[in-house]
């Protein structure tokens, strides 16, 4: 258990502390795309598709087409961040900056490279989502959304959990794929269907996505949000996500730490 | 002299080769030690385990005291490491690259700052502490990893092929830096390609060979014991009739440079060389590490 161990220890806490000092350092413009992607998406669905669709029914009651993506946004914000961290971002440092290589000839081991990186994509994922909430608050606070705002802060959790599951995933195929150019493999057969089938932007109701939907645990987190900022059921949805969020890092980490051993390490 | 390395029987497998085949390894405090041999004789593989890279299938690794394979963390406290690659951090400065190599250590190396400052200014850095390492020369790039690789004060320093790719003078500049550190009591890995080099800076040579360990102990011991005392250098012309010679002796074929044969010979078998060819032209020489890289590489 020596992996598991190691996400608590003192040289995956130094891994993010490496990341997030490169963060800070570039904050202006890595506050951008959290900032703007959700009002870009807000006006194109919300207001654009949403001068069509207006309104639909949620859990028997009406609720406004921008009311309704709200909380998709947020989910959708956590798995993208944390997946697309775990994959581009953790390949460049693995594979171009050399930058694992350097940290390995000290005290940090793979296993801390690897919760490092995990935990560094969950935690930029928590940092978006504030943003993206804030960004929320704003709509509703000029009347455009109709949101609990007051219960954002309980997300924050949530999506910290997620973010780890969703990073380990995307860990697993920055340690499979051969080159940066075989990302788009995972990104268009895997990444986009499921940030869009996974009723963040819209309800669906297809038996068969229903059923995949079932162990989707964006599907989940979109519903959870939901649950949470519009008033709605919570339970569920929250135990699913943590369940398969935990079940993803259970069996993904220590595969992860498998396949980068022999791929950074050479053994 | 403290015994600051000691490496018993290392045997690792890789992809089904056995690619290091019980070697033996030590350091003191103050000494270097060349590890040499061809390519695909095992010498990163050995350094590599030796530093807690990768962990050996068999053999036994103590650092400064400290069981490798039992606490990790705590031996490589011990050790700094430069690697033959440049992996400092393009997201930092030269100066960051320093405070930043040392977050990764417990406990963690007192007084940084001024010991960040005094790691510059003794590698020349000083003047470029605020520009990223990928502006820096391949010179100063070097300069940067093993002022990367001292910042927690290591008892133990691995350099791996530390000059490759300098021009002459960047070369010695690295090693008036390696000297220094001999000096002050560190003990020294050192791999490298370079005969000149090894010869120079090592107190004591480790020879690898397909994965085993040929030779050790001083450059001239290592010399005599797998070269031998002189070598002939016999115009390529010669070849048939040398190769004949050579093989009357139960020796294998001389190793052919440009055109010309060089013959490694005994003081008896010089003698009996001279006797067998008495209007032959050619040149009797030292041996040098070229020569036991040339011969290594002609073993089967």
């Amino acid at each position: 258990m020596s992996w598991l161990v190691a996400a608590v220890q003192w040289q995956s806490r130094a891994v993010v502390g490496r990341h997030l000092r490169v963060y800070l350092r570039n904050w202006h413009t890595a506050f951008l795309p959290p900032a703007l992607e959700p009002v870009t998406m807000l006006v194109a669905f919300g207001v654009g598709l949403g001068g069509y669709v207006a309104s639909l029914t949620w859990q028997g009651r009406p609720v406004e087409y921008m009311t309704y993506i709200a909380p998709g946004l947020l989910a959708y914000a956590t798995f993208m961040t944390a997946i697309f961290q775990s994959l581009f971002a953790a390949f460049i440092r693995m594979r171009y900056q050399r930058t694992w290589e350097g940290q390995l000839t000290t005290q940090v081991e793979l296993r801390h490279v690897i919760w490092g990186e995990v935990l560094w994509a969950a935690l930029l994922a928590t940092m978006y989502v504030v943003i993206v909430a804030a960004v929320l608050t704003g709509f509703e606070l000029i009347g455009l959304l109709d949101m609990q705002a007051p219960r954002l802060p309980l997300l924050l959790p949530i999506v910290f959990v997620a973010g780890c599951g969703f990073a380990a995933l995307g860990l697993c195929f920055t340690a499979l794929l051969p080159t940066i150019d075989h990302m788009n493999l995972p990104v268009f057969l895997l990444v986009l269907p499921m940030g869009l089938l996974s009723s963040t932007y819209f309800p669906l109701e297809h038996p068969a996505l229903v059923a995949l939907n079932a162990v989707n645990p964006l599907y989940h987190l979109a519903q959870c949000f939901r649950g949470i900022l519009l008033g709605g059921p919570v339970a569920d949805h929250l135990a699913a996500v943590l369940g398969l969020s935990l079940l993803l890092l259970a069996i993904l980490v220590p595969l992860n730490l498998r396949l980068l051993r022999r791929r950074v390490l050479g053994d | 002299m403290s015994t600051l390395l000691d490496a018993r029987g290392l045997v690792k497998h890789l992809g089904g080769r056995r690619v290091v085949d019980s070697v033996d390894l030590s350091c003191d405090a103050g000494q270097i030690v060349g590890l040499l041999g061809p390519n695909g004789a095992g010498k990163t593989t050995t350094l590599r385990m030796l530093y807690g890279f990768l962990r050996p299938d068999e053999g036994r690794i103590h650092v400064d005291g400290v069981e490798l394979g039992r606490d990790l963390v705590r031996a490589k406290r011990s050790i700094g490491v430069c690697t033959q690659d440049d992996t400092f951090d393009g997201d930092f400065t030269v100066e960051q690259n320093l405070t930043i190599a040392a977050s990764y250590f417990r406990p963690r190396p007192h007084g940084l700052s001024p010991r960040v400052a005094e790691l510059l200014e003794r590698f020349d850095l000083a003047g470029y502490a605020r520009e990223k390492p990928e502006t820096l020369s391949g010179g100063y790039r070097r300069r940067l990893m093993i002022a990367r690789a001292l910042v927690h004060r290591p008892r133990l320093l691995f350099l791996d092929e530390p000059t490759t790719g300098l021009d002459p003078q960047a070369r010695m500049g690295v090693w008036d830096l390696v000297d220094g550190l001999r000096a002050e009591g560190l003990g020294i890995i050192l791999t490298t390609h370079y005969m000149d080099e090894a010869e120079r800076l090592s107190d004591a040579l480790t020879v690898l060979a397909h994965g085993r360990v040929v030779a050790r102990g001083a450059a001239k011991v290592v010399l005599g014991d797998l070269v031998g005392e002189h070598v002939a250098v016999v115009a390529g012309a010669h070849g048939e009739m040398i190769a004949a010679w050579l093989s009357a002796r139960g020796r294998g074929q001389a190793a052919s440079v440009l055109g010309a044969l060089h013959v490694p010979l005994s003081g008896e078998e010089l003698a009996d060389f001279a006797r067998a060819f008495p209007s032959l032209r050619y040149e009797v020489r030292v041996p040098t590490l070229d020569d036991l890289f040339l011969k290594l590489s002609l073993r089967p």
